[in-house]
């Protein structure tokens, strides 16, 4: 254990000089969304990797939160920070409005009606005179500051703000795990009926891990919307996103703490670099190889890849 | 305003048969091994290229193609199973989605490696045209792929109840133990239903190929739907398929036409989510 | 098993955090389109017409066009071009990474693109805060250059105008031919490009006195629009105004003929209906559509540069020219025109020097008055567009009369008749 302690605080060390040694925006960009993607991961690792309730609808909070955000700023001109904790309530709200019929459907129907969720959401919004509708928000530019959440000369603070978000992610993550909650949401993913007759309430507990779920999702949504100033429904509420967020849980380690996060360190490199350096000619070549990963992760190791790095660390 | 009633009822009618032959494929692999087939959208897109290229390359109308190209989607469907499924039977559901999902991503990236993601559409076959009957419009080729989904329909079901062989399937699906108790070689079965799965939807995307332009991505959308057809039906459901594929079609375009065209989709998913709440089986579900 | 798992995310790791960066001496310019995604084809199409472009500057051409003769920047002891390509997939905070990427690792000078409205605003927003001249040449939201950016020109005009070009042309035309084509319904897919250009057509059409019978809006991944058809066909206008990309277009259309709707015209908003997709795709059914266009190759008629142009791009591409990528190559032309006039890499140099731009029509490959950026918005006030019709699987120009190659054939004709 205590080994695995070092390795973390090493590992978040690196993470604080990294920009100091790459000075360009381009691989702070790189870290900035593989943390954002490690943060959502996080959170759709409480409810699909820990509660095993497969979600394909995580993007809606990603919308709520950007959207609300959005909204208050450019409508209202409140503060971004304060857009991010009403984005946080909103998220939570949905949640509960879609868990609560949503989890009495099993496996396969749950994961279909979550398509469905999001798509509403994203239809919704479209077709949302008020937010914008499909032209979406610009959002206003304001004088940069720390209390504004904007800064426009350079990606310095928005990298320690999301690794900032990372960390949390993690300990709320760690908090289910070391809790009562994290037991009911492994009984509740290997033995709904064991867990019932042990008199857990499995409604509740699968909604407390919808909403913390929630909450993970639409913190990095609002981050997204004050760090590419433009939102609108096609890139925020995607079907694609909420899929990425699960593969990304997927390749490191469904129901492990730290799983998203390598996962997150894999999937987003090997997106940005394939794009780049294979894109424009080897068109589908980038798809082909993700797959790859996918299927062959899938059946020889469901697990993930955690287990690699938790054996040599303890 | 009758007419115009009449005609949109038609039109939604028309393509609702072609949802649910998309969508019988995917309900009977579910039915067979519980395995939700993700990629299914991807298997119409490969049928539709194979359609398209016939045409341009050997001057094949996609009727005549037909016959072969059903034959090369069985033959996909079973390789599939023995190569991406099979390892993966008694895997947790969540591998499952994952493979499924991956076998996705994969075809669509050999797609758009092998023919670039232009937009093709073959310009003209023997179905086109349209008919008016009685001051209803109907498309020929809308109406051939109607006609050749209720066939189908049809040859499936006297399958699944007349022959041996559905009748093993049909016991596989009922139950697993069961069935092996009887001497049915439920692996046997498995490769089956993904053969006549993947057939059933390469047939709908030679169909569909009359009147629908195909590019890689073009399976989403009509995966999406065969997703709700499946689970509004019923998983597993082969007639249940039939009927909710029939219903999504006429709520389409029945809300298109009276609501607002924007909201015509969530009008659907809308529908199965209140199906699916208040039964959550589905309608033919057990 | 696990060894070669471990190395493989080490190396991807090592990989993430290398940057390439090296030095050249040409002058470089980044170019960012959507090359893979949905819309990869028309990136792909946009990305050769900015090719040709730097290939016509770069060496000896007898064109009367800016920095065709003798190679290379003269200013500039002949400096080539360098395009440099990035790709934004179609995302928004792709091509704003890509433009940053382009900026701080490829040390591009100047940035063209982006297509995509959503795209060419974030990208745009990342040169404004590095102070990097951006060239956009066909992203046509008006909201774009509204912003008043410092950095940000855009060659071609943008939906206000082109709507307007829809109705001056209606005008025109019932002047000339005594067609009473005033009521209008309009049809159009619901993101971005649509609503946009629903909002101007709306506007313009109250200002020119032609009666609105209705709108249709629907969502651009449709699998198929005949409850649309039908409202339309329920609001019976002499004329329907749509706006589609490639897909929907060629659903639409296929759903006119299956509906036997035929107004007395169809007046295309550009985009799908002039892709070369369109025509290949449907064949005989494609006859008749007029689409606002920005360029066409019967132009040629009227200006002969322009057949040579669209020959080599045909000869590099295998493609005709069309509106996109004679608007791409503009832009590069526009670009490097600029750059030589500042006689300098300096980003302010060319800032100033694109302010400056003065090129006359003849110069063009388009069929606009010339290049002139407004001094406030940076939005070129020459552009203009014109109105094409497919015929016989070509498209000509039929407006404005006075470039037009052939007759318009009015009304619609009937499918039955085909």
């Amino acid at each position: 254990m205590k080994k695995g302690l070092v390795i973390l605080l090493v590992f978040f060390a690196a993470l604080v000089i990294y920009p100091f040694i790459f000075k360009n925006p381009f691989p702070r960009h790189l870290l900035i969304m593989i943390m954002l993607y490690g943060t959502m991961g996080i959170g759709w690792n409480i409810i699909g990797g820990y509660a095993g309730q497969v979600s394909f609808g995580n993007a809606a909070f990603f919308g709520v939160g950007a959207y609300t955000t959005a909204i208050l700023l450019s409508k209202y001109g409140i503060n971004p920070w304060i857009g991010m904790l009403l984005g946080c309530f909103f998220s939570s709200l949905v949640a509960v409005i879609v868990g609560y019929p949503c989890f009495r459907l099993r496996g396969h129907y749950f994961a279909i009606a979550t398509i469905a969720v999001g798509e509403i959401v994203q239809i919704l919004f479209t077709n949302w005179e008020y937010a914008g509708a499909a032209v979406g928000i610009y959002i206003p530019i304001l004088e940069e500051s720390f209390f504004n959440f904007q800064f426009h000369t350079t990606k310095l603070p928005y990298y320690y703000i999301v690794l900032a978000m990372l960390a949390f992610a993690l300990l709320v993550c760690y908090a289910v795990e070391k809790s009562r909650l994290g037991y009911y949401f492994r009984a509740i993913k290997d033995d709904p009926e064991g867990a019932r007759s042990l008199g857990i309430n499995i409604q509740n507990y699968k909604l407390v891990a919808f909403i913390l779920s929630a909450i993970l999702t639409s913190v990095c949504g609002t981050f997204y919307a004050m760090y590419v100033l433009y939102i609108h429904p096609a890139n925020t509420i995607d079907l694609w996103l909420s899929i990425h967020l699960c593969i990304i849980a997927l390749i490191g380690g469904l129901g492990k703490i730290f799983g998203p996060v390598i996962g997150a360190f894999i999937f987003i490199p090997l997106t940005e670099f394939t794009r780049v350096y294979l894109g424009s000619e080897g068109q589908g070549i980038d798809l082909i190889i993700y797959a790859l990963i996918i299927i062959l992760l899938a059946t020889l190791r469901p697990q993930g890849l955690w287990g690699i790095f938790a054996k040599s660390s303890s | 305003m009758e007419g115009v009633l009449a005609q949109t009822l038609a039109s939604g009618l028309l393509i609702g048969f072609v949802y649910a032959l998309v969508a019988v494929g995917l309900t009977m692999i579910f039915g067979v091994m519980d395995i939700v087939n993700f990629a299914h959208g991807e298997y119409l897109m490969i049928s539709m290229y194979f359609s398209y290229w016939f045409f341009i390359l050997f001057g094949m109308d996609p009727l005549y193609s037909l016959p072969a190209i059903t034959l090369i989607m069985f033959g996909i469907g079973i390789i599939t199973y023995y190569i991406a499924i099979r390892p993966i039977i008694n895997a947790p559901m969540l591998s499952q989605i994952f493979v499924t999902f991956g076998l996705l991503i994969f075809l669509r990236g050999v797609a758009q490696f092998l023919w670039k993601v232009d937009y093709r559409m073959i310009p003209e076959t023997l179905a086109s045209g349209n008919i008016n009957l009685a001051g209803i419009y109907i498309g020929r080729p809308q109406l051939v792929a109607a006609v050749g989904a209720i066939l189908c329909y049809g040859v499936i079901l006297w399958f699944l109840k007349n022959t041996k062989t559905g009748m093993a399937l049909e016991a596989v699906a009922e139950d697993k133990e069961a069935a092996r108790l009887m001497g049915i070689n439920s692996n046997r079965m498995f490769a089956l239903s993904w053969g006549i799965g993947i057939a059933t939807v390469g047939i709908a995307g030679v169909l569909l190929s009359t009147f629908f332009y195909v590019f890689p991505e073009v399976g989403g959308a009509f995966c999406l739907i065969a997703f709700v057809v499946v689970a509004l039906g019923g998983f597993g459901s082969v007639v249940g398929a039939f009927l909710a594929g029939i219903i999504v079609g006429l709520v389409e375009v029945v809300s298109g036409y009276l609501i607002d065209p924007s909201f015509k989709f969530m009008f659907v998913l809308a529908l199965y989510l209140a199906v699916v709440f208040i039964r959550p089986q589905g309608l033919m579900g057990k | 098993m696990k060894k070669i798992f471990r190395m493989f995310c080490l190396s991807l790791l090592v990989l993430s955090f290398a940057s390439f960066a090296y030095a050249q001496e040409e002058i470089k310019i980044g170019v960012i389109y959507p090359l893979t995604g949905p819309l990869a084809s028309t990136g792909q199409v946009l990305l050769e017409g900015v090719k040709l472009a730097a290939e016509i500057v770069n060496g000896n051409y007898n064109l009367n066009m800016p920095l065709a003769k003798g190679e290379g920047l003269p200013k500039l002891k002949g400096a080539k071009i360098k395009i440099i390509p990035g790709d934004h997939q179609g995302k928004p905070e792709v091509g704003m990474a890509e433009a940053e990427r382009l900026i701080t690792q490829e040390k591009v000078v100047a940035i063209l693109g982006c297509y995509n409205s959503s795209v060419t605003a974030t990208a745009s927003q990342a040169t404004e805060r590095y102070g990097i001249p951006f060239v956009n040449e066909s992203s046509t939201s008006p909201t774009l250059t509204d912003r008043g950016f410092k950095w940000f020109f855009r060659t071609t005009p943008h939906d206000g105008l082109f709507s307007e070009n829809f109705f001056m042309f209606l005008r025109d035309l019932s002047k000339k031919k005594k067609v009473g084509a005033n009521t209008i319904a309009l049809f159009a897919e619901n993101t971005l490009f649509g609503s946009d250009s629903v909002k101007y057509q709306t506007k313009y059409a109250e200002k020119y006195g032609f009666k609105l019978v209705g709108t249709v809006l629907y969502p651009a991944k449709s699998t198929q629009l005949t409850s649309e058809v039908q409202k339309l066909k329920g609001m019976n206008p002499k004329v329907v105004m749509q706006t589609a990309y490639i897909a929907d277009a060629i659903l639409s259309m296929k759903t006119y003929r299956e509906l036997n709707f035929a107004p007395e015209a169809i007046l295309a908003n550009d985009a799908g209906f002039i892709d070369p997709e369109f025509v290949k795709s449907l064949g005989k059914d494609a006859n008749y559509i007029l689409s606002r266009e920005v360029w066409a190759k019967d132009l040629a008629k009227k200006k002969p540069m322009i057949k040579i142009v669209a020959d080599m791009f045909e000869k590099r591409t295998g493609k005709h020219m069309d509106g996109t990528s004679s608007r791409a190559f503009t832009a590069m032309i526009v670009l490097a025109d600029a750059i030589n006039r500042a006689g300098s890499t300096e980003p302010a140099k060319i800032q100033e020097a694109l302010l400056k731009t003065n090129i006359k029509a003849d110069q063009l490959v388009m069929p606009w008055d010339g290049v002139k950026f407004d001094p406030k918005t940076h939005q070129n006030m020459l552009g203009k567009g014109i109105i094409v019709q497919v015929q016989n699987g070509e498209y000509v120009t039929v407006w404005p009369f006075n470039l037009a190659t052939k007759q318009i054939v009015w009304p619609f004709p009937k499918w039955e008749g085909r």
